[in-house]
C-alpha cells in the first residue's frame, strides 16, 4: 500500500452532509456517491493537506482509501 | 384564451386531423395532429379544462396510421416527434395512451432545465409532497386518490419538475395512469371521476387515465415548495406504518428516481441537495387508502 496520497486532481468535493452520512459529488466520473463521516473526513483532509503519511500509511487506513480509490477520489503519489 | 372545452367533440376532431391543436399543459405546449377518433374522443373526455394556444410549441407530435401493409390485418398508431418517427408502432387501440407515454417522453428528455423526477407531486398549503416510484409502489392510485378526494392539488402524477434556480416545483397537471385493479378501485373511491376508455394488452397491462380536477388544471401556473419526500409501498393487509428515511438515504433514493441527473452534473446534485435539506422523507407502508390520507393529512 503506498504512504502518500492525494486527491485525484479535478476534484471539487461538492458535498452536503446530515446526521454523520454524506453524499459527494465525483466531477470525473459523474457519479454520486453516499459516503460516512469518516471518509469524507479523510478526503476533505487531505485536500487541506491536514493529514501525515504516517497517518496515511497505518494499517486501519487501508481499506478506506482502497475504497475511496476505487471510486476515483483518491490516487497514490 | 380558449379551452379545448369550447370546442364540440366534432370540431375538436376536424383541428386535430387539420391544422392540428395548440395544447397547454403547465409550462408546455404541444402541437398535437391526429385523424385517429379515438385520440379526439381521449382529448375531449379528458382535456377539457386546458387551454388551447397558438404560435409557438414546444413539442409537436403526430399519431398516424403507419401506411404498411400490416393496415389491413392489425391496424397500429405511430406517434411521430417533429415528423420523425422515434418508437415502435403500438396496435391502433392503445392511440390516446400512446399520447400520454409520448408526452411525457417530450418532457423527461427534452426539458433540462428542471430536474425531473419520477414522482407524483401533490400540494396543500403550498407545501408539496413527492412520491417517487418505484415499480409496484401504488404511486398512481395512491395519487388519484389524494387529489380526488384528499382535498389535494395535482402538480403531476409522473414528473416532478424541479426548477434548478429556484428550487420550486413546477405544475404538470395531466390525466393521471391507471393500471389494472387500480381502474376500478379508483372509480369507486372516487365519486364522479372521469376516465378515459380502458385500453386492454399494453405493455403496462389494462391502462386508464383518470381526469386531472379543474383547480389543479387551473393553476398550472402555481408552483411550490418541496416539504415532503415519502416513498409509498402499497401491502395488501398491511397496516399504516411511516418510517423516516434518513436525509442522505432519500438524496440517493431520489436520485435513482431522476431522469437526467447524471445529465445536470452539478448542477443537479445541487438542486436535489437543497430538495432534500427542504424536505422530510418517509417510507411509508399502506394498504387501505382511507388510512393514506389520513397519513397524509397528519404530515408535520
Amino acid at each position: 500500500m503506498a504512504s502518500s496520497w492525494r486527491l485525484v486532481p479535478g476534484q471539487a468535493l461538492l458535498h452536503r452532509g446530515w446526521d454523520g452520512a454524506y453524499v459527494l459529488y465525483n466531477d470525473l466520473s459523474g457519479d454520486t456517491h453516499l459516503l460516512a463521516e469518516e471518509a469524507m473526513s479523510l478526503l476533505m483532509a487531505l485536500r487541506d493537506g491536514d493529514v501525515t503519511p504516517e497517518e496515511l500509511a497505518a494499517p486501519e487506513l487501508a481499506d478506506m482509501l482502497a475504497t475511496l480509490r476505487q471510486l476515483d477520489l483518491v490516487e497514490p503519489c | 384564451m380558449t379551452h379545448v372545452g369550447s370546442l364540440t367533440r366534432a370540431q375538436l376532431g376536424e383541428c386535430l386531423a387539420g391544422p392540428g391543436i395548440h395544447l397547454r399543459t403547465g409550462r408546455f405546449t404541444t402541437l398535437l395532429r391526429s385523424p385517429i377518433a379515438s385520440v379526439a374522443d381521449g382529448i375531449h373526455r379528458l382535456y377539457g379544462d386546458y387551454p388551447l394556444s397558438s404560435g409557438f410549441a414546444d413539442f409537436h407530435l403526430d399519431l398516424v396510421r403507419p401506411a404498411t401493409l400490416r393496415r389491413w390485418l392489425r391496424p397500429q398508431v405511430t406517434l411521430l416527434y417533429d415528423r420523425r418517427s422515434m418508437f415502435k408502432p403500438l396496435p391502433l387501440d392503445q392511440a390516446f395512451p400512446m399520447f400520454e407515454w409520448g408526452l411525457n417522453w417530450c418532457v423527461s428528455s427534452r426539458a433540462n432545465r428542471y430536474l425531473i423526477i419520477h414522482a407524483a407531486v401533490v400540494e396543500k398549503n403550498g407545501r408539496a409532497v413527492i412520491l417517487p416510484a418505484p415499480p409496484g409502489s401504488g404511486k398512481s392510485t395512491l395519487c388519484a386518490a389524494l387529489v380526488g378526494r384528499g382535498g389535494w392539488r395535482l402538480l403531476s402524477d409522473e414528473l416532478a419538475l424541479l426548477r434548478l434556480e429556484e428550487g420550486v416545483l413546477h405544475p404538470l397537471p395531466r390525466p393521471i395512469s391507471l393500471k389494472n385493479a387500480s381502474i376500478a378501485v379508483i372509480r369507486d373511491y372516487v365519486p364522479g371521476s372521469v376516465m378515459s376508455r380502458a385500453v386492454t394488452d399494453t405493455a403496462k397491462g389494462t391502462v386508464a387515465h383518470m381526469r386531472a380536477p379543474a383547480d389543479s388544471v387551473a393553476r398550472a401556473g402555481e408552483s411550490a415548495l418541496p416539504a415532503w419526500v415519502v416513498f409509498p409501498r402499497f401491502e395488501a393487509g398491511s397496516a399504516a406504518t411511516a418510517e423516516p428515511v434518513a436525509r442522505a438515504d432519500t438524496f440517493m433514493q431520489l436520485a435513482q428516481n431522476c431522469f437526467n441527473y447524471s445529465l445536470l452534473g452539478a448542477e443537479g446534485f445541487t438542486a436535489l441537495a437543497g430538495l432534500v435539506e427542504r424536505s422530510r422523507g418517509y417510507r411509508f407502508r399502506y394498504s387501505k387508502l382511507d388510512d393514506a390520507l389520513a397519513f397524509f393529512d397528519s404530515l408535520p
